[in-house]
């Protein structure tokens, strides 16, 4: 275990020091500033569709409600709430996609770059297998999708607080949903860069979801289902997640991932490192 | 025990679709005692590269076994007690020099409380102590070697195997290499160095092995190897016909103060000098075996199969 932790930090250290990695990191953050700011211009358009009534405007200054009439306050609770949930919606997908690019990338260069410069050779002259090798690569990638997942949670929470919005039911579980999501899009990356071309694999382990198909199609049930990660449309339209769907989602994913380590692990074992 | 042993090893590589197959290493034979220098030496394509990546487990036999201290290297424990330096030094690049090392010496299991201290001790070792603190990317082809050698030899390990370890290293360098080898040597280590400079095996290694085409052409020590090789005849009062006998042979004969000294690069061609001075009864003063250089060696062994 010692070892595996070793290569996981080596591989933390090395993605840190990717450039590549961290635009895209960065980004993704300035998409989520850049939504924040999206929000609350619509909210502030919103109050202006009211500001000929002085009291809407009152209101929204937190003084003076009890002169809006009954309708008004609630055509404005609505159409602020519609234009919350859009935004949170579009900022979920914005991150989403953001990760799962993020992910693909470090997953299916964790190795196959190792190999391609001849780094590996060094470190597997030392006392690592190569199954300690592949898990330490594929855990170090663990830790920087989650250090993802908790930077953006944390800017969607700050935000919130910051604009008194009230969070979405769904978008809280979204980061989970979404780390899981793309913990099965790396693994399946990762496995598939032993076989070809890193940025092949990333294209075709994106575009391996099952959405395309429908049962009784047998894709349907082989191929990673993804979309049922994505709370896109519980966001939208307010619904709650349940916790009991989390949970089987989140067994599914590690289901998912242990079998795609697993092959990984069988391929890597033969594979030629030169 | 020995340190290293191959039965039968062989590697073709094949093309994606396998419609050519190329063999990089061919039914090979050899061990490599414990405290025993070893030279594999070959041109370029001989198959030296790919039968250290075979003993390193980086690439997979088509047929044969290779073990390590008597454990198939498939093994890897057996890393525990092996240094290996690559023909080209990939580092992480990310690290500085300290770093890189600490990270290896965890790897290699050196505990947390010596590792400083071996860390320091290669570092100081391989002239490397400025440098030490610096990023890696900023090393020159060099300092990169250096930090190679340095990695290899920090869990002290009982086999090295070094892919050409003065490739990049300058003529001072080279000097501190085969110095810190000879050492190694002292200290009972077993060595496997594959090189292309003749002079750096013959001068630290006890036997040499000869690859041409991914097959074993001769093995052994200096003295085994030259065997077989020139003899030195030193004459006198060589008749005329004998001197024209001798000057048909592909001997070399130079006359000095009065003497002939025929030099005879091979065995045939000293029974045919022989014979010749038997025939004219020409006195023998002296008769000396001189002991072929690795660089004749090398050269012969190559020409023979190029002949045959």
């Amino acid at each position: 275990m010692k070892t595996v932790l070793l290569i996981a930090s080596d591989g933390i250290w090395a993605l840190i020091h990717q450039r590549l990695l961290v635009g895209l990191m960065l980004a993704s953050l300035a998409l989520t500033i850049a939504f924040s700011f999206v929000l609350k211009s619509a909210r502030e358009n919103v109050t202006e569709s009211f500001s000929e009534d002085r009291v809407a405007a009152d209101m929204y200054k937190g003084k003076g409600n009890e002169r809006m009439s009954e309708s008004d306050r609630r055509k404005l609770r609505e159409q602020m709430g519609s234009i919350s949930s859009v935004v949170q919606a579009a900022f979920y997908e914005v991150t989403a996609l953001g990760g799962s690019f993020v992910a693909l990338f470090i997953f299916s260069t964790a190795v196959a770059s190792e190999i391609r410069r001849g780094t590996i050779r060094l470190t597997l002259s030392k006392p690592v297998s190569r199954t300690q090798f592949l898990l330490g690569k594929y855990l170090g990638g663990v830790a920087v999708m989650a250090g993802y997942a908790l930077i953006m949670s944390a800017a969607i929470f700050a935000f919130a607080q910051s604009q008194s919005v009230a969070l979405n039911p769904a978008i809280k579980w979204s980061p989970w949903l979404m780390f899981c999501e793309q913990l099965m899009l790396g693994s399946l990356a990762l496995l598939l860069s032993l076989f070809m071309h890193p940025l092949i694999a990333s294209i075709l382990a994106f575009f391996a979801g099952n959405g395309f198909y429908a049962p009784p199609n047998p894709l349907y049930f082989i191929l990673p289902s993804y979309s049922d990660f994505g709370v896109f449309f519980d966001v939208l339209e307010g619904r709650l997640v349940d916790w009991k769907d989390v949970a089987l989602l989140s067994l599914y994913a590690f289901d998912f991932v242990a079998i795609m380590l697993l092959l990984a692990i069988w391929r890597f074992r033969t594979k030629e490192l030169v | 025990m020995s340190a290293i042993r191959t039965e039968d090893l062989s590697k073709t590589y094949k093309t994606p679709w396998g419609k050519k197959e190329t063999s990089a290493v061919k039914m090979l034979n050899f061990e490599v005692q414990e405290g025993e220098v070893f030279g594999l030496i070959g041109p370029n394509g001989a198959g030296k590269t790919s039968t250290i990546h075979l003993l390193l487990n980086l690439i997979r036999p088509t047929s044969g076994v290779a073990f390590l201290f008597d454990r198939p290297v498939t093994e890897t424990a057996v890393h525990r007690r092996l240094g290996y330096l690559p023909e080209s030094v990939n580092l992480h690049t990310y690290y500085r020099g300290r770093a890189l090392l600490n990270f290896y010496a965890a790897l290699c299991d050196v505990p947390i409380e010596q590792r400083e201290n071996r860390v320091a001790a290669v570092l100081k070792l391989l002239n490397l102590e400025d440098a030490a603190d610096k990023p890696v990317s900023k090393y020159s082809k060099g300092m990169a070697q250096r930090i190679g050698v340095a990695q290899a030899l920090l869990h002290d390990p009982d086999l090295l195997i070094l892919d050409e370890p003065t490739a990049s290293l300058d003529p001072v360098g080279r000097i501190q290499f085969r110095e810190l080898l000879l050492e190694l040597k002292r200290r009972g280590k077993s060595v496997l160095i594959s090189s292309h400079i003749l002079s750096e095996v013959e001068s630290v290694c006890d036997r040499v092995a000869i690859l041409e085409n991914g097959a074993l052409k001769r093995v052994g020590t200096l003295r085994e190897l030259s065997a077989g090789g020139s003899t030195r005849f030193v004459v006198r009062d060589v008749p005329g016909l004998a001197m024209s006998a001798l000057a048909a042979t592909p001997a070399e004969v130079t006359l000095l103060q009065g003497q002939v000294t025929i030099r005879c690069p091979d065995d045939a061609v000293r029974q045919t000098v022989e014979a010749i001075l038997r025939e004219h009864n020409v006195e023998i003063l002296r008769q000396e075996n001189e002991p072929q250089s690795l660089d004749e060696i090398f050269i012969s062994t190559i020409k023979q199969d190029i002949g045959s």
